[in-house]
């Protein structure tokens, strides 16, 4: 009901701005689950061998497609061609969901065996290096199988906006933070409660220990790395519906995935999600103030938060034996 | 290592001769514009080198450094009015000065936390250049930029190709002088072991700001060349994968000085040549990238090296070592008298939460004599040793050091005034010679400032030469002479712990505080550390020492301090301590007929107690 | 003996074979491409524009080449970086003597290496890149080296503010533009082309070209009331400003560009929304039976082609050049480019040129070969017309 008036013009557009703030809250929050997820992903690899993907956006972009592809193939269309609304329903979206987490869990597995595991523990940044190698071939592959043009991925649960009170949300940005919250808590579950999550807690903590009371150490290194790929691939997927799947969405959105494990401690993974959301809406609020601000300040507030607490939000201080 | 000073003036004529000639008999303006490009992007490599390479700073940020440079060239000539030259030498000194913005936030943080750090710093910059677009007109650039002129024309390329040979040939002699002395071994120090480093009197966060100050003037000369050359400059210059472009010529080309160089050649010419294949470009980068990671542990620079020493072995011989000369003296600027008060600790606390390793602890110590701290684990010697060293600041207490208050000074300065101290865990730096270890003790003791040193003047090179005869006399009096150029890592465990000890003595100490020295040592080599402790004490220092090989301390100590639980419990000399009821209460426990044992003085028999198996439950403190 | 003569015949068929070869091949003529291929969001029109590039010459070799000599296509690709794409002409005219560049895709790139071409008197068509200022730098000098043929944002922001100023009841137009170098220069054309109507935009917002929630910008918009929405970026963040219009429910009047020809826009916005847009367009694959092939041609090549009207542009810039270069009798060139601003009646792709350049203009296509157009049903792009359209005349069309 609009009150006439003076009144009402004030408080019609107050409440524009509500609704503007709450969809931007939403749509930071979905995005920022991405970063989550991808962040999740950094602190698996870091905790368990010290190194982390430098080419992990890549894996997103590797997600994005083989899903693409993945959802091609279901509907008949062969590996490449466009998809139609249709083409994507449901069943078929999870069907590609699980293709994406084998085929880029895979490609984890070599990215360990070849850019990771023969520079490990040296004192020297090769791996970062070797990483971004890695990167960069996979985002040329894909760049020759798909080319540069990016592809759309339909929602599969439609372009419908949902309107709540004045408020549109995206039924895929529903979609994606749904899915991811489910599977942070699902990971949380297993790193607590299962044998499988103790045992990779406890190379994290430390390799000999865990050795002598009998792990595979190399199987749960390689572990760790799938898990870290598959989800980057994951958050490809997720997010390919809202941005479309193009061969270059990979370094800004793991760049951000990064800094969010940074501000919220990389060694921590509860930190590293804290942070993912935290980027995300902080990314949503300052974009609704003034929209080309705000990747300087998100960046601006990182290295202030890093000055203040070094070892981020959640981190555990470092201490120097002396 | 040795020095093949020939050798190099040769290949630096060698080199001259090519840039100078070359360009006159290649005259296609390809080749002179590619040959340009190696010689900025050495430039930039070369700078970062020091930070990357050197100072163990691995910054994913540079591009916002070659920005400064370029847009400041590019404002100050169309905006302001600035002729070239002058806006060229402004570039630097506005590029200094982000450097110095970037290491201040840098130095609180390590590791991916740094990363993110300069990536976020070079992200920022990226950002503003293409938003603010009143000022830095984004994508659309400035164009109009002042080229450097000789005379009344502008630079052709050939002359650009001139000037950035120029350039990086200064570049490298005057990098090549500062690494190769007292600056590279802080440097490196720096890289290896922080918290060493800072104790033997280099100021961590000196070197730091000034590896990135290094790094950002040379980035951002590199930015204003480019700048000027092209006489345009658009936000689509400054990407991330620039910084990572000139991270990649780093540690590609390896940490040597001539690193970079190879780095820059290699991968410009690849990258021109690489042009031809659009299809197979970036997919070839990559696997090149890869490759040469497994095949060049050490960077190409390294690899070079290794091969040259497989082909011709001569190059692996280490330089000769000088005859020996008299023995090391302590030089004193003012006599010491015996007995005076050296150190007077008054109230020392420190609380960590609801743990308090120091509790109200009053410390004297006088000159010429021998101290030991002593104590169950978890007593709080080490939190006491840290504090006195300045490692760890007390919460309430003074500490008066000679005449001088030092609660409040950082490590580095508490040792200039004359303190000096070994670590418990082992601090070497590693990687460098035994004789360079040593000679980063001597580095606050050396004349020669940053000037002196980045411009090779003979005072610096003979204060080189001073070093290394002093630090060989050192090296004689501890009995390891012939070790002297020698991997410090590859030494044998106690001659690691007497290496430690060298370079503390290095630092010219008045008051020597060693954690723990006879750890992990065998009798024999116990045996020998307390020579060499008497020797010390003999060369006029004062000497602080936490032990727990009783006989060592009972032989050796005018007096000893004992701890329990952080506070003071008893104090006199050795024959009072062994026999006070309160410390035999603390390491043993409360008089049990069963279990109580004797003390053994004086004889170095197989009866006497190692008190550090006899660990009291206590917390230990970092 | 007969082996003595035998040998000596052979040596002396093949010492001919060699120099005649050698001779060939220095007769034959360059041209050499240089664009995005592969490193940003044009790289797709940098590919499209490449594959024109090379059937165009293809068809030429097929006709004798030109001036009775083979033409050979030599291709770089710039990354979407100025300085590669510097690097790159260097390359072509000191190292490879090309006689003319097509190129680039980026204006942030063609302005980074304009004075090089210029400087050293070779002539350049550019196919793609929209950047106004492209061929006005050096439109003062005794010779201007740089033509194009593209879509010239001054011209396609005439057409749209033409019809904006009519459409628009309340006379509030807004723009809105991604932040790169195209939207830029876009929102700068589009400022001042509406001043020239006497109207002042009530809101000019940017946005991120990888954005994908435009709503804070669109809502800044409406509130100032604007009813007409002026939209300069291309086809994905036109897509993703579209999609933030239907989230927060704002319909205005949606003008965009030429961009939003790619086929990626309405897969993006769905078949209904992509109807809301009123567009720029100049050619299409199926405007005549040549488009056609051609588009197929390229397609065999690059399958997932989806912006037309650069590879027709770039088949057009060619065959452009070709014809300079028989009517100069020569390749040299001053001569070259002082025969463009003579050449008439070249059969191309979009048109047929008659007199396309001149001293004073180095446009090959203006707003007279531009219409506005709307996607139908997501598959074709189909001539719009309404009230507004048909009450454009000549003298609406300032810039």
């Amino acid at each position: 009901m609009r009150r006439a008036g003076l009144r009402g013009e004030i408080s019609r557009a107050s409440e524009v701005r509500v609704i503007a703030i709450l969809q931007a809250i939403f749509s930071g929050l979905a995005l920022g689950s991405i970063y989550a997820l991808v962040a999740l992903g950094f602190n698996i690899t870091y905790n368990t061998t010290k190194t982390f993907n430098f080419g992990q956006g890549e894996f997103l972009v590797a997600g994005a497609f083989v899903a693409v592809s993945g959802l091609l193939l279901f509907s008949g269309k062969g590996l490449t061609g466009n998809l139609s609304p249709e083409d994507v329903t449901i069943s078929r979206y999870l069907l590609a969901m699980v293709l994406t987490i084998v085929v880029v869990g895979l490609l984890g597995v070599v990215l360990y065996y070849a850019a990771v595991r023969p520079f490990v523990g040296a004192t020297s940044l090769s791996w970062v290096l070797s990483t971004i190698g890695f990167g960069i071939i996979i985002q040329n592959s894909a760049l020759t199988i798909w080319g540069p043009s990016a592809m759309v991925m339909p929602s599969p649960l439609g372009r419908e906006v949902i309107r709540v009170g004045g408020a549109g949300f995206l039924p895929q940005e529903v979609l994606v933070l749904v899915i991811s919250i489910l599977i942070i808590l699902c990971l949380d579950w297993v790193m607590r409660r299962t044998k499988i999550g103790k045992a990779l807690r406890a190379v994290a903590q430390s390799k000999n220990a865990a050795v002598l009371m009998g792990i595979n150490v190399s199987a749960v290194i390689v572990l760790a790395f799938v898990v870290s790929s598959s989800l980057a691939g994951l958050a490809g997927l997720l997010i390919a519906p809202i941005t479309t799947a193009s061969v270059f969405m990979g370094l800004s959105l793991a760049l951000k995935a990064f800094a969010a494990a940074i501000v919220g401690g990389l060694d921590n993974p509860r930190g590293c999600i804290l942070g993912g959301f935290l980027l995300g809406l902080l990314e949503a609020l300052i974009g609704l103030w003034h929209a080309e601000l705000r990747e300087i300040s998100v960046f601006l507030m990182i290295i202030i938060v890093l000055v203040v607490r070094p070892q981020g939000l959640l981190g555990q201080r470092i201490v120097e034996k002396v | 290592m040795k020095t093949y000073p020939k050798t190099h003036f040769l290949g630096l004529l060698a080199v001259a001769t090519i840039i100078g000639v070359g360009p006159i008999i290649f005259d296609n303006d390809f080749y002179l514009h590619v040959a340009f490009l190696v010689g900025v992007n050495y430039i930039a490599a070369a700078g970062l080198n020091v930070l990357v390479g050197h100072a163990g700073q691995k910054s994913l940020g540079h591009a916002g450094l070659f920005a400064v440079g370029a847009y400041t060239v590019a404002l100050l000539t169309t905006r302001w009015g600035w002729g070239p030259w002058p806006a060229f030498v402004a570039s630097g000194v506005v590029a200094a000065i982000f450097g110095v913005v970037i290491a201040l936030p840098a130095l609180r943080v390590k590791g991916p936390a740094l990363a993110m750090v300069t990536i976020g710093f070079g992200v920022v910059v990226e950002k503003v250049v293409s938003e603010w677009q009143d000022v830095f007109q984004g994508q659309q650039g400035i164009y109009g930029v002042l080229p450097l002129t000789l005379g009344d024309s502008s630079f052709s390329t050939r002359e650009w190709v001139w000037f950035a040979g120029a350039v990086g040939l200064v570049l490298h002699l005057m990098l090549r002088a500062l690494l190769r002395g007292r600056f590279g071994r802080a440097f490196m120090a720096v890289n290896t072991a922080e918290l060493a480093a800072e104790s033997v009197g280099v100021s961590v966060y000196k070197f730091k700001v000034l590896a990135f100050v290094i790094s950002a003037v040379t980035c951002g000369l590199a930015g204003a060349i480019t700048a000027q050359q092209n006489q345009y400059i658009s936000s689509d210059f400054i990407t991330f994968n620039l910084s990572i472009f000139y991270l990649v010529i780093v540690l590609f080309g390896g940490k040597s000085i001539y690193g970079p160089l190879l780095g820059a050649i290699v991968l410009t010419i690849l990258d021109a040549t690489l042009a031809r294949w659009p299809d197979a470009q970036h997919f070839t980068y990559g696997v090149l990238l890869l490759f040469s990671l497994y095949a060049m542990k050490d960077g190409l620079a390294g690899a070079i090296r290794s091969a040259a020493q497989f082909l011709f072995p001569s190059l692996r011989e280490m330089p000769t070592l000088p005859k020996p000369s008299e023995r090391w003296k302590l030089a004193r600027e003012e006599a010491i008298k015996e007995d005076q008060p050296m150190l007077q600790a008054r109230g020392l606390y420190k609380a960590y939460g609801g743990v308090v390793p120091t509790n109200n602890v009053d410390i004297d110590l006088r000159a010429g004599h021998i101290h030991s701290l002593i104590g169950p684990n978890g007593a709080g010697k080490t939190t006491l040793l840290n504090i006195l060293s300045g490692i760890i600041p007390p919460d309430k207490g003074s500490i008066v050091f000679n005449g001088t208050d030092i609660g409040a000074l950082p490590p580095n300065a508490v040792c200039r005034l004359g303190l000096g101290r070994t670590f418990q865990n082992l601090k070497l730096f590693n990687d460098m010679s035994v004789l360079d270890n040593v000679k980063v003790g001597l580095h606050s003791r050396l004349p020669g400032g940053f000037g002196t040193c980045l411009f090779g003047l003979p005072s610096a090179q003979k204060s080189e030469r001073a070093a290394t005869k002093e630090a060989l006399s050192i090296l004689t009096l501890l009995g390891f002479r012939e070790m002297a150029y020698q991997r410090a890592g590859s030494l044998p465990y106690g001659l690691q712990r007497r290496l430690e000890l060298a370079r503390a003595l290095a630092t010219h100490p008045k008051l020597l505080l060693l954690d723990e020295p006879a750890a992990g040592l065998n009798p024999q080599e116990t045996h020998e550390l307390t020579d060499v402790i008497k020797t010390i004490k003999s060369l006029g220092i004062t000497v602080l020492l936490i032990e727990h090989h009783m006989d060592l301390v009972m032989k050796i100590s005018d007096h000893v301090i004992v701890l329990d639980h952080g506070e003071k419990i008893a104090e006199g000399v050795p024959a009072e301590i062994q026999n006070n009821p309160a410390v035999i209460a603390a390491y043993l426990g409360v008089e049990d007929d069963d279990e109580e044992q004797e003390l053994d003085v004086g004889e170095p028999s197989d009866r006497s107690i190692d008190f550090s198996s006899l660990s009291l439950p206590g917390e230990k403190y970092a | 003996m007969f082996k003595k003569s035998m040998l000596a015949r052979i040596v002396a068929v093949a010492a001919f074979a060699t120099l005649s070869i050698g001779a060939a091949q220095a007769q034959d003529i360059k041209i050499g491409y240089n664009a995005d291929q592969s490193a940003s969001g044009v790289a797709e029109l940098g590919i499209s524009g490449r594959w024109a590039f090379e059937a165009a010459i293809e068809d030429i070799n097929k006709k004798g080449g030109i001036l009775g000599r083979k033409v050979v296509g030599v291709v770089r690709d710039d990354l979407g970086a100025p300085p590669k794409s510097i690097q790159n002409m260097t390359e072509l005219i000191d190292s490879e003597k090309v006689s003319a560049v097509i190129g680039p895709a980026n204006s942030g790139n063609a302005l980074a290496w304009l004075h090089i071409p210029q400087n050293k008197k070779i002539p350049v068509i550019v196919p793609i890149a929209t950047g106004s200022d492209i061929t006005l730098r050096y439109a003062k000098e005794p010779q201007n080296y740089i033509f194009r043929v593209s879509m010239v944002d001054r011209e396609q922001v005439a057409l749209l503010v033409a019809y904006a100023v009519k459409a628009s009841k309340s006379q509030k137009i807004a723009i809105i533009g991604d932040s790169t170098g195209y939207g830029q220069g876009g929102i700068k054309d589009t400022t001042e082309i509406l001043k020239l109507h006497g109207v002042t935009p009530v809101a000019v917002e940017k946005f991120g070209s990888k954005d994908t929630d435009m709503t804070s910008q669109l809502n800044k918009i409406r509130d100032a009331g604007a009813d007409t929405v002026i939209i300069y970026g291309i086809a994905d963040g036109t897509a993703q400003v579209l999609r933030s219009m239907e989230k927060i429910n704002y319909t205005p009047v949606t003008l965009g560009t030429w961009g939003s020809l790619s086929s990626l826009f309405p897969r993006m916005t769905g078949t209904k929304l992509s109807e809301q847009l009123i567009l720029a367009a100049s050619t299409t694959e199926d405007s005549n039976p040549q488009a056609k092939m051609l588009a197929d041609r390229v397609r065999t090549h690059f399958p997932t082609l989806t912006t037309f009207p650069c590879a027709a542009q770039s088949y057009d810039s060619v065959m452009l050049l070709a014809a300079a270069m028989e009517l100069a009798g020569t390749t040299d060139g001053p001569k070259v480019a002082e025969a463009l601003e003579k050449v008439s009646g070249v059969q191309g792709i979009i048109k047929t040129y008659d007199k396309p350049f001149s001293k004073t203009n180095h446009e090959g296509l203006s707003v007279s070969d531009f219409y506005l157009a709307k996607w139908k049903d997501g598959k074709t792009v189909v001539r719009y017309e309404d009230e507004f359209t048909r009450s454009i005349t000549a003298a609406d069309l300032k810039r």
